[in-house]
Order: structure tokens, then sequence, then C-alpha cells
């Protein structure tokens, strides 16, 4: 019992950091990321490219992987998000799902087919408490999480850059027109974004297997939790993840492992039957 | 839609087809690639028309394909086969559209997705009745009263007939105050309610058509190519049609049935680029979203006015 809750935990752990990603690119500019699992996977097999592939140290990996993926969430915004300012929201979803399908394919004729394995940046002997097991990584998984919702939190909302973001993401052109440096506000988001799941791709990596289809899943999972926790809503995000990570892990254990992956979409559609804009609120709400 | 010259002339091209391949593999994918028009006019009603996102489509070609699949290999009449898998989709669309109506956007297209990923996995591990991932195979044939049309090309015609039926009841609805009401709940959901539009309604039999189309699509596939696998139906396949529509252009009838045939086509005559395949189709789709978000049918249609002339 308290070793499924240790583990819905992790697994919680970084579908939350997946909406946290995609909560950093919703609140600058309104867009809903489709391709964010897709940019997750990317960022495990950079990490697999450095610490695998040439034996790389691989905090260094660590490093060389979010500035690539940084860089990625910028080349991301000057694709798709550039050619479709103020074009309905509905073909700027369908544009990052066509750039989901580019990614994935170009990471099969990269890297394979074949799942591979990339270590976990820390070792150690797991520490065990009333008989839960609670591996290094899983204690890693969630130091970085708390670190860096504490980094976000305090970016968007005691930083003079967290307010040019909100004043971006409530109005474009007001934003523009009192001064602030609307495209490159927007630029961060992205790479910050991107940044993210690149995050996510190198904590998810050690547990499963890293292969390029499975951005897919891990990216739906992200607007699971958004949607539970209210799409742009920091805590939300966070709570809604871990809560999401647990109710997979007992209703595997308890119910059936077959219907895992059905579990979040049905307490997402009962999520939004009952609460139409998630359990916490839209931060900002479409506008009409 | 008037009856144009140019219009006739596919139409005898289509016709004349067979004359010119009996090859039974050119054959069975043009015969998909219809099936893939009609469920592609299906999703125009809810997504061209009514402009709603709908990546539940699939799945309800699957639960028409499933449903006929089943209920013919349990022995019942071919006859009726249509009628069960329909009413399965209309029950399936009510479940779906009843709570959902009123979301938009990302929470449509999240809540359509997980819908789809749902049916899905009750076909794969559903086992003794859906067969799970290796599908259904030997699913009796189309007959009814007596007549059951033999090899590829009587398919080919048969199909196309249901195709031109499809077309036919598009066009009629697209005219009629239902097709105008649709797409005033596009343009402008306020608006369209100020004029006494009840859009909840509109949006509903949107999806329902939409569904009907399908559901009768899924219960030719699984009669016509007689095996059915839950890949066929996926969420890929959700992307797949939705990009169609795109591609083909969203709202336009003839679009839907380009759209449809060129991205059924295409992977099969493209076979020699490999993974590289996606990679570019991916990348055309967002050039054509870019470029021309009317898809083809604009594009042919802008070509028309500059260099023939505005008619």
């Amino acid at each position: 019992m308290g070793q499924l809750v240790v583990n819905g935990l992790a697994l919680g752990s970084i579908y939350a950091l997946v909406a946290l990603g995609l909560l950093m690119i919703f609140n600058t500019v309104q867009i809903v990321n489709f391709a964010q699992g897709q940019l997750l996977m990317l960022g495990a097999f950079i990490g697999i490219s450095g610490a695998v592939t040439h034996e790389l140290p691989i905090a260094l990996s660590w490093i060389i992987t979010m500035a690539a993926m940084a860089l990625v969430g910028i080349v991301f915004m000057v694709l798709v998000y550039l050619p479709l300012r103020g074009r309905p929201p509905f073909l700027v979803i369908l544009t990052t799902i066509a750039m989901g399908i580019v990614l994935e394919n170009l990471a099969l004729i990269i890297w394979g087919p074949l799942p591979v394995s990339l270590p976990s940046p820390v070792h150690g002997t797991p520490l065990r408490f009333a008989g839960v097991i609670i591996s290094m990584h899983q204690v890693f998984t969630f130091a970085t999480l708390a670190v860096i919702l504490l980094l976000q939190f305090v970016l968007l909302t005691r930083t003079r850059f967290g307010i040019l973001m909100q004043a971006t993401a409530q109005d474009l052109h007001t934003a523009r027109l009192v001064g602030i440096p609307v495209r490159r506000t927007i630029a961060v988001a992205f790479a910050f974004g991107a940044m993210l799941s690149g995050i996510a791709g190198l904590l998810v990596a050690p547990i499963f297997l890293a292969e390029p289809t499975m951005g897919g899943s891990l990216g739906l999972k992200g607007f699971v939790v958004s949607v539970i926790g209210g799409f742009g809503n920091l805590p939300g995000a966070v709570i809604g993840g871990l809560f999401l990570g647990l109710i997979e892990t007992f209703g595997a254990r308890y119910i059936s492992s077959n219907f895992r992956d059905a579990y979040a979409f049905i307490v997402m559609i009962g999520v939004l039957v009952a609460w139409p804009r998630g359990i916490f609120g839209e931060k900002i709400s479409e506008k009409v | 839609m008037k009856i144009s010259p140019f219009l006739l002339l596919c139409a005898a091209a289509t016709l004349a087809i067979p004359v010119f391949t009996h090859d039974g593999y050119v054959i069975q994918l043009l015969n998909i690639a219809i099936l893939n028009a009609i469920v592609v006019l299906g999703l125009n009603y809810a997504t061209g028309w009514t402009g709603q996102i709908n990546f539940a489509q699939a799945a309800f070609y699957g639960l028409g394909a499933y449903t006929t699949a089943i209920a013919t290999k349990a022995g019942i009449p071919w006859i009726a086969a249509p009628f069960l898998s329909v009413l399965i989709v209309v029950i399936a669309s009510l479940i779906l559209a009843l709570p959902t109506l009123r979301l938009r956007t990302h929470y449509l297209a999240m809540t359509t997705i997980g819908f789809g990923e749902i049916v899905r996995l009750i076909i794969v591990h559903w086992e003794p009745v859906t067969g799970g991932t290796s599908g259904l195979r030997a699913i009796p044939g189309i007959s009814f009263f007596g007549f059951g049309p033999q090899g590829q090309i009587q398919h080919y015609y048969l199909l196309l007939a249901a195709l031109a039926v499809a077309v036919i009841v598009a066009v009629r609805i697209r005219h009629s105050t239902l097709g105008r009401a649709m797409i005033a709940t596009k343009d402008s959901e306020i608006g369209a309610e100020q004029s006494g539009v009840d859009i909840v309604r509109i949006k509903l039999f949107a999806f329902m058509i939409g569904a009907v189309y399908a559901g009768l699509a899924g219960c030719l596939y699984a009669s016509s190519i007689r095996f059915v696998s839950p890949d066929s139906f996926s969420g890929t396949q959700a992307i797949l049609l939705m990009m169609m529509l795109i591609v083909g252009g969203m709202g336009s009838i003839p679009g839907c049935i380009v759209g449809a045939v060129a991205l059924t086509l295409l992977p099969e005559i493209l076979r020699f680029l490999g993974q590289w395949y996606l990679v570019l189709y991916g990348l055309g789709v967002i050039c054509i979203i870019v470029l021309a978000p009317g898809g083809l049918a604009s594009a042919a249609s802008v070509a028309r006015v500059r260099w023939v002339g505005q008619r």
C-alpha cells in the first residue's frame, strides 16, 4: 500500500512536469502544445546520445540536453507558432499534432525503433522505511519537481519576466503597445516549456525505457493533468499530476492493469462534466 | 453543387478505373479510399461545418465495423448489420456528446481523443468477443435479397454507390436550414444563438450525423474487407482522418473526397521513402495549414480564378 503511494507519486511527478511544460507555453500564448510528449521523447534521446553513445558524464549530458531543448523550443516557436498567430486555436492544435508526427518519425530515423535505457544521475542504496522502498531515482524525481515548481512559481509571480508573460497572455496587442518585447517573451516561454519536457524525458528514461513512440501517451497524460488541474494553473498542475499518478497506480493494482491508460481519460471526462474549467479553474479563460 | 461538365468527367473517370486495372491490390486500396472518404464526409459535419474538433471519428468507424463483424459472425443476416451498426454508433455518440457539447477547443479535442482511446482499449482487451489485437477474420460478406457482390471490382461499384449517396445527403443537408445553422454555429456561436439557432442541438446533430456516416462506413468496411483489427481504428487513424479533412479542405465536399483519396493512396505510392514519408507528411500538413488553410479545395478555386477567370 505504502509502496503503491510512493510509486504513484513518482509517476505523478513526471506527469506534473509534462503539465508544467505545457503550462509555460499555454500561459503565454494560449496554445495547447499537442507535441509536448514528443518534446519529452526528444529530451530523453538527446540525453541518451550524450550519456550512453558518447559516454559523457551524466551531469554534463543533462546540461547539454537542457540547452538543446531550449533551442528546440525556439525552433518550435518559429515553425509552429509564428506562422499561425491569430489563426483559430483548432488549426494551431492540428499543427502541433503534425509537428509531433514529424518529431516522432525523425527520432525513428535517427535513433531506430529499439527501446534504450538511460542511467539515472543518482546512485546509492534505496531508502527503506516501514517496509516501503524508495529508490534514489524516485527521491531525485521528487526533488527535481519541487525545485522546478519553486523556480517556476518565483519566475511567474515574483519577477519582472513573469509579469511580462502575464501581460502577453492577457492581451498580446496591448502588451506590445506598452512596449513589452512580446516576441522575446514568447521565445523564452517556448524555450522553458521545451526544457521542462526535456527534463521530464531525462527522468522517465531510467524508469521506463526510451523509445521514439513513447511521447504520445505521456503527452496526453500531461493534458489530462492540465485539464484536471485547470489549464495554466500552477498548483493545479502539480496536484493534478500527483493525483493522476496515484489513480493509475492504484487502478492498475486493484481494478485492471489492462485499462491503465483509460483511467486517466475517464477521470478527465468526469472532471470536465462536473467542472468544465478544471477543479482549480483556468488562469486565463478563453476569449470570446 | 451544380452538375458541371468537370464533375461528369470525374464521375466517368472514376467509373472507368476498373476497365484499366484489374490489379486486386489497387482496387482494394481504392475501396479503402472510398470508405475513408465517407468517414471524412461524416467528420466534415462536426469539424468542417460546425467547427467542433472531433478525434472520435475513428472510434465510431471502429464501433460500426466491429458491430457488423461480431453480429454477422454470430449468424445474424447481413441486412440487419447496418441497422445494428448505426444503433450502436448513435448510442455511443450520445454518450460522448451529451456531456461534452459545452466544451471547446482543447477540452473537446482531449475528450474525443480520450473517448477514442477508451474504445480502442475495450476492443483490444475484450478478447473473447473482439479477438483482441489480432482482430476478427473471415467476416461474412455483404448479401441482401439474394444479391452479394463478388470480387474487388463489384465491391468497388457498390462502395462508389454508397459514397454517391453520402455525397447527395451531404449536399442536401448543406443547403437546408440545418446546414446553414451548422455554418452559423461555426462562424459565431453567440451570433447563431441570437438568430434563434439552438447551438447545442445543432452540435449534437452534427456529431450524430457524422457518427452515422462512420458507423455505416465501418459496417461496409467489415463486410467488404472481411477483416477488422484495432489498428485500423486507433488514435493514429483519428488524426489521419482529420488530416484528410484539412488537406482536402474543411467544409468542402469535393475536398473531403480528394483529401481522403490522396492520403490513402500517397503512403503506397511513396512507399520507397520509408520512414521519411511520415516526416514529409507532417511537414506537408503544416505547409497546407499555414499556406492554404482551406486545403486543396481552396487552392484549386484560387487557381481557377487566376487562370480561367471567375465563373
